[in-house]
């Protein structure tokens, strides 16, 4: 099918999926970032919370390569992957999905899953078409099906409702053979149906797919994740299982209570 | 600066070298030796000062272009007809007057207004749509040069030098030893002198402007980031008028300019919005600096071309182009983002 | 960056577009009818017409053709694709037979036609490659300095390129035992290369790769994120563009028999916009429509012209604000105004009908 990267799994560093040591980024004089070290296991459900600001989507940014970090190292499953450009990550199982929607809004449903899939495959620029029962062509059909868009696989997307964009934007996370993916405040303006579905979704992927959750909705986050990482201006300041932060009193008056509008 | 000498010794180093062996070609005396080697030295000095001179011109021009396209996002490709248009009405209110002053102010005024007009009846209505406008503007240029045709025709004009500026002024750079050794200074023309200073001022006073007035701050915000500057609460359309008008302007009294050192005639509009496009590539757009830069670097290069290498001279200036999108394509004075 | 209506993405599996049998068959009348006008066109219309208007068009709507694919399939615009075809037309000249024998090598067609369309490709895709990396908004720029280069060396270049003069007795060949100089054949000949064009553009954007180059029109940022060389994509689309410039370039020098550095001016770099921005930029019949039309103003205007009273030499201020009104009227070009008035008509059909239907339900 797709190329799933044929690294298999490198048994140094006890098998993390996502390490980060010492890990900053400067815009200038401000430091979004400093001295992030964190590692999350293949197939572990991690939620990264915090306050506007804290520094989360800068984190998902450095993780994906859409900029270099200014300091310490990343490595993907053994990897070191801080200099790769974007290209390389995904092609060794890395996703992401956006806070807002980044889709192809001049296709249909169906192109944009369609693309999704080949972008990690070989083949990219074939100037033939596809027959029906091509194999990538299969496997659009069934993420469109996962994520619940069948009746409208081949409407514009620009003519979607915004729930069923939000839908949209994870099948795309969900194409190839991913390995670990980052979403970017998922559940962002959905209703309370579609945030069942999103839960739904993400407890049903397969368990070999690790994630991490950027959230604000805490009922969403800490119901589909088994580790939260709690962030305050760029640093990690807490971590723990999802009972332990919920009842922790300096995240309740950090978080919660204070800082979190 | 001093951290650019403390990051590159070595090509610091260079640059001062190469600036120091500049500095004494100027103001040597030149052995006949190098007279053989080099060609005269008056050949030398008079294609450098060209070079600066037509740098000054090429800034004027540039810098409206570049400021338009910096803060409003829009190609201006009838840059060069407004060029044209303000040199046509400049010689014949020169001629009308017989003010050279007169001809300068009239073409910017008017060519200014021309400018208010496009921006509020046209370019307004279609914010974000950088295509389009500039799709408008090439229409437009288009029109313009052909009314340009239709009413001053064919024909070469040339604006004439006033008489406080015409003949030649004593440069402190000497030319060649007399037999009783005494020296030969250059001699250059009063009119180009005076360009070359009053492009300096120019430049002087806009930067001034973006970097000491509100407005100019205004100005350099949107360029950085226009959606910062409608958040601000300013009348942002007032804003990207004075600034299309004082391009536009600009280009207007560039022509006269130009007019009178050089000459105007049907295909002018081109060949100087070309040469702007280059000077904006190399220089980076959006940047008053790198326009500067840009037309000194370009300004010289055809100079320096069509004396030394006539046939090829504007493939040097296309080559200079060539280099830096290959190496910096955001353009010399650019900020790495 | 498209102005207008992006071309419409009948998808990978649009049940119109299914295998290659079912397609043919569900061609619309209009389109055999068309092609049958097309293909009997020699038996209506006179060698004036069938060469200096109908092949002239199918060239430049070519050329056209070859900048909407990057335009409207990849959002890039750029002015370079009339410098390639000038090029092309310039190296048949070359390395071909024409009247200039100090400079032409008078290799046979078969040799200097496909070499010329190799190097003038090359060329347009590294003229690709110099430009991708900036933001769309400079492909204009850059590739206008680059189209006014070519232009200043074709005529500053004596040499290679002879000067302002140019080449001139450039006769298409004979082969297959067809003189392609006379006039049925080198109609069918542009014709023929244009059909091939334009199939070869609508097969391509609908395959992975005219796919992929729509997601970079779309949002580049993303097509990264999903694992796609953007600027790579975008310098292949260039290539592709680029071959077809080069044919029309060949068919062109043969066409006009003569080659000059005007041919690749600046005026008719921007020319080529025009007719594939008024024709329309959203299907790529748009082009060629677009080129009959300016083949026809361009032919007849300076009669029209001084019919109503105006010097018949005003015909650049013709283009110039028809290009104005189409851009600030009608962006999508005139095939935009041909769907807005089909859209308005099917929906004057439907309330119609939906009114019959209201006021046949009686008892």
């Amino acid at each position: 099918m797709s190329a799933g990267p044929a690294l298999g799994l490198r048994s140094s560093n006890a098998g993390n999926a996502l390490e980060l040591r010492g890990v900053g980024r400067l815009f200038g004089a401000l430091a979004a970032l400093s001295d992030i070290t964190l590692s999350v296991r293949p197939g572990e459900r991690r939620a990264v919370l915090g306050s506007n600001g804290a520094g989360k989507t800068t984190l998902f940014n450095c993780i994906t390569g859409d900029f270099p970090p200014s300091s310490g190292v990343i490595r993907f499953f053994g990897e070191d992957v801080t200099a790769f450009p974007p290209q390389e990550r995904i092609r060794r199982g890395l996703r992401r999905t956006y806070q807002i929607s980044s889709l192809f809004t001049g296709l249909t449903v169906f192109d944009n899953v369609y693309l999704a899939c080949r972008g990690v495959s070989r083949n990219r620029f074939s100037l033939l078409r596809p027959r029906r029962d091509e194999a990538l062509m299969q496997a659009a059909e069934s993420l469109v099906e996962a994520v619940h868009l069948a009746p409208v696989r081949d409407r514009l997307v620009g003519e979607l409702a915004y729930g069923q964009q939000r839908q949209l934007e994870i099948a795309l996370a969900l194409s190839g053979a991913p390995r670990f993916i980052l979403f970017d405040e998922p559940a962002a303006g959905l209703s309370p149906t579609e945030r069942r579905d999103l839960v739904h979704i993400l407890t049903s992927l397969p368990s070999h797919i690790g994630y991490i959750i950027i959230e604000h909705d805490m009922d969403v986050a800490l119901r589909v994740v088994e580790s939260v990482t709690m962030m305050h201006n760029g640093r990690i300041f807490k971590e723990g299982r999802p009972e332990e932060i919920e009842t922790d009193p300096e995240v309740q008056e950090l978080y919660l209570g204070g800082a979190h509008g | 600066m001093s951290s650019f000498v403390a990051r590159r010794p070595l090509a610091s180093l260079l640059i001062l070298i190469a600036g120091a062996l500049f500095l004494w070609l100027v103001f040597a005396v030149w052995t006949p030796g190098m007279e053989a080697a080099f060609g005269r030295k008056r050949v030398f000095l008079s294609a450098l000062f060209n070079g600066i001179t037509l740098g000054a011109l090429y800034f004027l021009v540039a810098s409206g272009f570049t400021l338009i396209f910096g803060l409003m996002r829009n190609v201006n490709l009838a840059h060069g007809s407004l060029y044209l248009l303000g040199g046509y009405l400049g010689f014949s209110v020169g001629s009308a007057t017989g003010s050279w002053v007169a001809a300068l102010l009239a073409s910017f005024v008017v060519v200014a207004l021309a400018g208010i007009l496009m921006q509020v009846l046209l370019f307004r209505w279609m914010e974000g749509q950088d295509l389009r406008q500039t799709l408008v503007t090439i229409g437009l240029s288009i029109v313009l040069a052909d009314l340009l045709l239709w009413g001053y025709g064919g024909d070469t004009f040339q604006v004439e030098t006033p008489a406080w500026l015409s003949g030649p002024v004593q440069l402190p750079f000497a030319v060649a030893l007399r037999s009783n050794g005494e020296a030969v200074m250059m001699t250059y023309p009063a009119l180009r002198l005076a360009i070359f200073l009053g492009a300096v001022v120019v430049g002087v006073l806009m930067w001034l402007a973006l970097n000491r007035t509100r407005v100019g701050m205004l100005v350099r915000a949107g360029v950085d980031d226009r959606d910062m500057l409608s958040a601000t609460g300013v009348r942002v359309q007032l804003v990207f008028v004075m600034v299309f008008a004082f391009g536009a302007g600009l280009a207007g009294l560039a022509g006269v300019v130009g007019g009178t050192f050089q000459s105007l005639q049907p295909g002018e509009d081109t060949k100087i919005l070309l040469s702007s496009l280059v000077v904006v590539i190399v220089g980076g757009m959006g940047s008053i600096p790198g326009a500067a830069v840009g037309a000194l670097i370009v300004g010289l290069a055809e100079q320096f071309g069509s004396v030394y290498m006539p046939t090829y001279a504007v493939m040097l200036t296309f080559l200079i182009m060539v280099a830096v999108l290959a190496v910096r394509p955001q353009g010399l004075a650019a900020v790495r983002r | 960056m498209a102005v207008g209506t992006s071309p419409a993405p009948l998808g990978l599996t649009d049940p119109r577009t299914g295998d290659a049998a079912g397609a043919i068959a569900r061609l619309g009348v209009s389109f055999w009818v068309f092609s049958a006008v097309l293909i009997l066109m020699p038996l209506i219309a006179s060698p004036f017409w069938l060469v200096q208007i109908f092949a002239y068009a199918a060239i430049l709507g070519m050329i056209a053709l070859s900048l909407m694919f990057l335009a409207g399939y990849g959002g890039i615009v750029s002015l370079v694709q009339m410098t390639v075809a000038g090029l092309a037309g310039y190296l048949v000249a070359i390395l071909g037979d024409s009247a200039i024998t100090q400079i032409s090598l008078t290799w046979p067609w078969w040799v200097a036609v496909p070499i010329a369309i190799l190097i003038a490709t090359l060329f347009g895709t590294i003229s690709g490659a110099l430009s991708v990396r900036t933001e769309g908004i400079y492909t204009i720029m850059i590739t206008l300095a680059i189209a006014s280069a070519f232009y200043y060396l074709t005529l500053q270049n004596y040499t290679i390129f002879n000067g302002f003069s140019g080449f001139n007795g450039i006769v298409p060949p004979r082969f297959l035992g067809v003189d392609w100089r006379g006039t049925n054949a080198f109609y069918y000949l542009a014709l023929g290369c244009a059909a091939l064009a334009y199939w070869a553009v609508v097969y391509v954007s609908r395959a992975p790769f005219g796919l992929a180059l729509q997601g970079t029109r779309d949002n580049p940022r993303r097509m990264a994120a999903l694992g796609f060389n953007v600027a790579a994509h975008r310098i292949a689309a260039y290539s592709f563009a680029s071959v077809i410039a080069a044919v029309a370039g060949v068919l062109l020098v043969w066409f006009q028999g003569q080659m000059s550095p005007g041919t690749a001016g600046v005026g008719p770099v921007v020319d080529i916009l025009i007719i594939a921005v008024v024709g329309g930029l959203g299907r790529p019949i748009g082009p060629f429509i677009g080129a009959l039309v300016y083949v026809l103003l361009r032919t007849f205007s300076l009669d029209a012209l001084e019919a109503i009273g105006l010097d018949g030499k005003r015909f650049q201020l013709v283009i110039g604000l028809g290009f104005l009104l189409i851009v600030l009227f009608s962006p999508g070009g005139l095939i935009g105004i041909y769907e807005r008035l089909r859209e308005r008509h099917r929906r004057s059909q439907d309330t119609r009908a939906a009114t019959m239907n209201a006021a046949g339900r009686g008892p």
